[in-house]
């Protein structure tokens, strides 16, 4: 009973002290969607691509995970899975908690869903089936939707859709990447902001250039899906 | 801080409450057992643990239509208990409005130890599984988003989640992993084979049945694997591909030729009821399949190279072999109370 009883105590110390301290601080990271830096303002303007084609954007969604900053205290969110879609402003900004105070350089993360919450069975939250990012037939994440259309494609309504998925070798979607974010300070008083451009140009730029009248419907994992994942893994951009 | 002697007496009735609670808890347990000898199941009993009210729960919504778009359609339209949970007569399963699918609804046997599902293991995990079929076009021509929101606004259905999850908002993680509580403890384990190896008093193989099983062994045992008789993987087995379907199999999972016209090996529980046979359903009889693997094995490049050479059958093995396939059928899993349609369907 005695050991008990420290042990509440010092569980009590624990939360009391770091509470004090305040040794941690919040970050509100802001997704602004873009093509080629210009505002994406979906179905309405008309951009034009790498291939010089006049595309209209209808859906852009990707899940964006496993967020961590570096710099002197190094930082991983926890479940850090987080679905944005430039349709619904109330996935473009959300908050990563309890950052240890310190400078940050880069911030790492994930284009997708990893492997292991791929095969976990039905989730919750972002990574509920009912948002719409789920392959049921093939059991899955969709990494990233991207839908559009322009007159070059001879499909029906003129639509292009991406649809890129997949979790298993040699077809699979997960892409890593990191970006400068310049000098990034956390304090526990101030709030922290981070700004970050997705940028949907890049799902046409490179490696691969894309033909929207030849390459117009991707919608299982394959080589083309492969290929999409390396053209959009620089989507995310550090706005300075 | 201090503690004073009224804090301890707290503390340690909070202590006796924890493991009464516990106690309690523990008594009304359904159990999960692995049948002795088998291997562990593959989906994680720990993160769904088995209690009588999911397990309830997930029958109930196993066999309600309320999970087709026009309540027309549940998953016991094409898994019938008394068939083993296949859907028998129907070469390829038919759905909402009438709608004819493009295989042939498998038994639902010993799921929890399945690797994969689907013909092609194109799904993962019990729990998604279900997700295929209240989506399909043609099979219940339902979403997510529906059926979420039919059962959180019925009080019968808002009842039961409570009851099983304590908490009456129903999403899809509950949803699926009752209905995983149902599917995944439907167990087949009890069949005259399983009695046999288990060396119960009074049951014994009749010489037929033992030929039969020494041919097994030689003949089949490599892809039909005791005890679950699947091995899990996928297989061409010579079928030759339909030409009105043109179903690749597991090709289409994998995009990869080598998966060309590759099915999941189905087990051979129940085999004398869950007809007609194949992913197409193409086989009416046991006759027929044996048919198949001694004179029908069509070759082509992804031919599983066990069935290169063909299997030789003298007509007495031929009954011998089928005698013992029989031994499989399991009366105990077809007529379990708990896995029929549920009593109180209308509470």
């Amino acid at each position: 009973m005695t050991q008990l009883k420290l042990y509440f105590i010092f569980i009590l110390f624990t939360v009391l002290s770091s509470r004090a301290q305040k040794n941690v601080g919040t970050l509100i990271i802001n997704i602004h969607p873009v093509f080629d830096g210009k505002e994406l303002v979906l179905s309405e303007n008309a951009y034009v691509n790498a291939n010089g084609d006049s595309i209209y954007i209808d859906t852009f969604k990707f899940y964006f995970s496993n967020l961590c900053l570096s710099g002197t205290k190094p930082f991983c969110e926890k479940e850090s899975y987080h679905l944005i879609d430039a349709e619904n402003i109330s996935t473009l900004s959300f908050t990563l908690k309890d950052i240890p105070i310190a400078n940050y350089s880069e911030l790492s993360f994930e284009i997708g869903v990893d492997s292991l919450k791929n095969t976990k069975g039905v989730l919750t939250g972002d990574l509920d089936p009912i948002k719409g990012m789920y392959w049921a037939w093939n059991t899955g994440y969709i990494a990233a939707k991207l839908e559009g259309h322009s007159k070059v494609c001879k499909t029906l309504h003129n639509a292009f859709e991406f649809h890129i998925g997949g979790y298993l070798q040699p077809y699979r979607s997960l892409r890593k990447n990191k970006i400068s974010v310049g000098n990034l300070q956390i304090s526990s008083t101030a709030v922290n902001t981070l700004e970050l451009y997705a940028d949907a140009a890049e799902w046409f730029k490179t490696p691969e250039k894309i033909d929207v009248s030849k390459i117009n419907s991707i919608v299982l994992p394959n080589k083309q899906s492969v290929m999409m994942a390396d053209n959009y893994k620089d989507m995310i951009k550090f706005k300075k | 801080m201090k503690i004073s002697k009224g804090n301890n007496f707290v503390l340690g009735m909070i202590i006796i409450l924890i493991f009464s609670a516990f106690i309690l808890t523990k008594e009304e347990k359904l159990k999960f057992e692995i049948p002795k000898g088998w291997p562990k199941p593959n989906y994680d009993l720990k993160t769904n643990p088995l209690t009588q009210e999911g397990f309830e729960l997930g029958r109930e919504l196993f066999y309600d239509p309320i999970l087709s778009s026009d309540s027309s359609i549940s998953c016991s339209s094409c898994h019938l208990s008394y068939t083993s949970f296949a859907h028998t007569d129907h070469r390829l399963s038919h759905g909402i409005n009438g709608l004819i699918g493009t295989r042939n609804s498998p038994a639902l046997i010993n799921l929890a130890w399945n690797t994969s599902f689907m013909w092609d293991g194109g799904v993962n995990n019990l729990e998604s599984q279900p997700i295929n079929p209240i989506t399909s076009k043609i099979e219940m021509n339902s979403s997510l988003t529906d059926v979420v929101k039919k059962l959180n606004a019925s009080a019968k259905y808002r009842k039961l989640f409570f009851t099983a999850f304590k908490d009456s908002v129903v999403n899809t993680q509950k949803l699926f992993r009752a209905m995983a509580l149902f599917t995944g403890n439907l167990i087949s384990c009890n069949s005259k084979y399983d009695s046999v190896m288990r060396k119960e008093k009074n049951v014994q193989f009749t010489s037929a049945e033992a030929k039969g099983y020494i041919l097994f062994k030689k003949n089949c045992s490599s892809c039909h694997t005791e005890p679950l008789f699947t091995n899990g993987l996928f297989e061409n087995n010579g079928l030759g591909m339909d030409t009105a379907l043109k179903d690749l199999g597991r090709m289409r999972i994998t995009s990869l030729s080598k998966d060309s016209l590759k099915f999941k090996v189905p087990t051979l529980r129940n085999i004398e009821f869950s007809f007609p046979y194949m992913h197409d359903g193409r086989f009416k009889r046991l006759s027929e399949v044996l048919k198949h693997y001694t004179t029908g094995v069509q070759k082509s490049k992804t031919l599983s190279p066990i069935l290169d050479k063909p299997i030789v059958l003298t007509s007495d093995e031929r009954v011998d072999l089928m005698a013992f396939l029989l031994t499989l059928s399991d009366k105990a899993f077809i007529y379990n109370a708990n896995y029929a349609f549920p009593k109180n369907n209308n509470k």
